[in-house]
């Protein structure tokens, strides 16, 4: 036997700061559109109406200044949704998944393939219009922080279940 | 010695079990509906009167009578077997369920005895798989040799050579907490946090109480009572100090009752691959801990018991779902070890020695001002709002007390964060008033988090939260740079690592 048994240091493990992240699909900014106009228009109908009706004399004085705070309210989380949108990103590796999102507290969670109890894939209604998916993977334990990607190309993201599943079983 | 017992055909528990499911019934139901019971005997000349007391008899008669056919149908169809290393359970009258454990799957085989059961000379047996909640298996009523046949089968199925080793190990066990260790780690139990569950059961008790006199229309009975009281208070300092006295011996006799409890005659034996310890005054407990399951364990202190040298270690397996109260209790704890025998413990799990000479390193300053930062808005806030509904000047007063307890506190809390970390392992360290050392083996982490606000950008740090099969582990405000070489390193120990977590 001429070969020896090789097992040499490593000395630079792969860097997760280095590994480039691919941005979830555009289309989905227009899903999170959706949801952030019905939910507007539902409370704004609502303010309207207790406007109309419940206000007393008072409060009607101010009403111009409850409506332009409700709208910059609301205006704001709108900023915050399209500037934190292009944050959302995620990346595969050999041997693990990784998602980082934020844009005033950036968080990276990163799953382990070995660890992974199961893979799942949800089709929200707004999301089949575009045909996109969200993809969530749990492990053991508290569940509740696992991993979930929303908004993949419904292709992509039976690929990377199925990519995952292969590799939970090696 | 196993052959004494046949579990490759359905077998049911001893015959003594009608008696136990039948208590345990009857106790649940009591438990349900003790305010009506109590009701109805206090006043049970008044319903006479309108009602014959023959129907109130004939009642109890009946819900007596249909709880023991009941029982008796719940024993008869509790049958269970030993096929392929699987577990095999048949239970239900009318809603037939069928269960199978794999062998590989248990977690653990806990005998336990509540006074009935000690009374007639049964085990309960509960069977505790990491799954789902639902496949948990509690065996009312076996003999002793009987649970003790089925546990050895079970858990050493495979090596029966062990067993001699076993029985040897078993004549001195690795702790034995005897009355008067007890009473030591009673006496410097945590009194603050054994008050407040005190208050917390008895809140429940009243709120029970008050929902039923509620509905029976006499609330004013119980305010009056308690605004009576509040004024008395209000009015004499001397009772203040009488309550504070009587805090202190509800404190510590609460503090010894749930000690004796639990931990009544602990006994821990250390085996090849597992911990077996026996423990309980009235429900006795005997549990079987594998060392593969075991997540990872804390090992905590405070400054009275560090007096006396002792300290207890926490071990947490692997739950499903989220941790919440019930959850908890599958907490296993050895109370009153002494520094060798957590030695001894330590390392029997784990190689303790090489993070622990480890360099101890330190939380960045932004954690130390970030706690400072919250701590004084949320006391601000509070004070404000204490302002606003009493409109008092001289509430500001109590910040001459307030203030420095709470810089102690804040420094104390601060002082007692930091970790090591060597190739294999991890050591977490915090606390408040107690201090708690978290021992992890890193390839045991299923996911990782990093985690960084913009304010700790500009001081560049950041949180690393490991998440483990028993719940989170958190380093707060550590150096980014440090905090992705953890990252960096526990993926790659996860990733590469051939032994299993579970």
């Amino acid at each position: 036997m001429t070969d020896y048994f090789q097992n040499s240091e490593v000395v630079s493990l792969p860097d997760i700061i280095k590994v480039e992240f691919t941005k979830i699909d555009k289309n989905y900014f227009k899903v999170i559109l959706i949801n952030f106009f019905l939910i507007f228009n539902f409370l704004f109908v609502g303010l309207i109406l207790l406007d109309k009706f419940t206000f007393t004399e008072e409060i009607t004085a101010y009403s111009i200044y409850i409506y332009a705070s409700f709208t910059s309210f609301f205006g704001f989380i709108f900023l915050f949704l399209y500037f934190s949108f292009s944050k959302r990103m995620y990346v595969l590796r050999d041997k693990d998944i990784s998602y980082k999102a934020g844009l005033f507290t950036k968080t990276i969670t990163t799953v382990p393939f070995s660890r992974i109890q199961h893979v799942e894939i949800d089709e929200k209604p707004f999301s089949r219009i575009f045909n996109l998916a969200s993809i969530s993977v749990y492990t053991a334990g508290d569940s509740s922080d696992d991993l979930e990607i929303k908004g993949i190309n419904k292709e992509k993201a039976l690929q990377i279940k199925e990519f995952i599943s292969t590799k939970i079983d090696e | 010695m196993n052959n004494l017992f046949d579990f490759s055909t359905f077998s049911r528990q001893s015959t003594k079990g009608i008696l136990v499911i039948y208590i345990a019934h009857l106790y649940k139901f009591l438990k349900l509906t003790w305010i009506l019971v109590f009701l109805m005997v206090k006043d049970f000349t008044k319903i006479t009167t309108k009602v014959d007391a023959l129907y109130i008899y004939a009642g109890i008669a009946f819900f007596l009578l249909f709880f023991l056919v009941r029982t008796y149908f719940i024993f008869k169809n509790f049958q269970f077997k030993i096929e392929n290393e699987h577990f095999i359970l048949k239970q239900g009258i009318l809603k037939k369920t069928n269960t199978a454990i794999p062998f590989h799957r248990i977690q653990n085989i806990n005998f336990k005895q509540n006074i009935v059961q000690q009374i007639i000379g049964v085990f309960e047996v509960s069977i505790e798989t990491a799954g789902s909640s639902t496949t948990e298996i509690s065996i009312k009523a076996l003999s002793l040799q009987k649970a003790t046949a089925l546990k050895e089968v079970i858990s050493k199925n495979t090596k029966l050579s062990e067993e001699e080793v076993v029985e040897e190990q078993q004549t001195k066990p690795l702790v034995r907490i005897g009355v008067k260790e007890l009473f030591k780690v009673s006496l410097t139990e945590n009194h603050l946090q054994n008050l407040l569950l005190f208050f917390a059961i008895v809140i429940g008790l009243l709120q029970q109480l008050q929902q039923v006199t509620d509905s029976l229309g006499k609330t004013e009975v119980i305010d009056g009572f308690i605004e009576e009281n509040t004024n008395a208070i209000s009015a004499s300092i001397f009772l203040i100090i009488i309550l504070l006295l009587l805090l202190t011996v509800v404190a510590l006799v609460s503090s010894f009752v749930r000690v004796f409890l639990v931990h009544f005659n602990l006994t821990a034996y250390l085996k090849e691959d597992a911990f077996e310890i026996n423990q309980g005054l009235f429900t006795k407990k005997s549990i079987i801990l594998k060392k593969q399951k075991i997540q990872n364990i804390t090992i905590s202190t405070n400054p009275l018991k560090r007096l006396i040298g002792i300290s207890f270690i926490t071990f947490k397996q692997a739950v499903s779902g989220k941790l919440n109260n019930k959850k908890k209790d599958k907490l296993i704890r050895i109370v009153g070890c002494k520094k060798e025998q957590v030695e001894i413990i330590k390392a029997s799990l784990f190689e303790p020695s090489e993070v622990e000479n480890n360099e101890k390193k330190l939380p960045e300053n932004y954690y130390k001002r970030r706690i400072f930062i919250f701590t004084f808005l949320f006391l601000i806030a509070s004070y404000t709002i204490a302002y606003l509904i009493f409109s008092n000047l001289e509430i500001f007063y109590s910040t001459i007390v307030v203030i420095p307890i709470v810089v102690f506190l804040i420094l104390k809390k601060v002082k007692k964060r930091f970790y090591k970390i060597s190739d294999e392992m991890l050591l977490v360290g915090k606390g408040l008033l107690e201090t708690h050392v978290t021992y992890l083996e890193i390839f045991k982490v299923q996911n990782i988090k990093i985690q960084q606000t913009i304010f700790q950008k500009r001081s560049n740090v950041a949180d690393l939260i490991l998440q483990t099969a028993s719940g989170k582990i958190k380093i707060p405000c550590i150096d980014f740079k440090e905090a992705i070489k953890i990252y960096n390193h526990t993926l790659y120990k996860v990733e590469t690592s051939q032994t299993s977590w579970m």
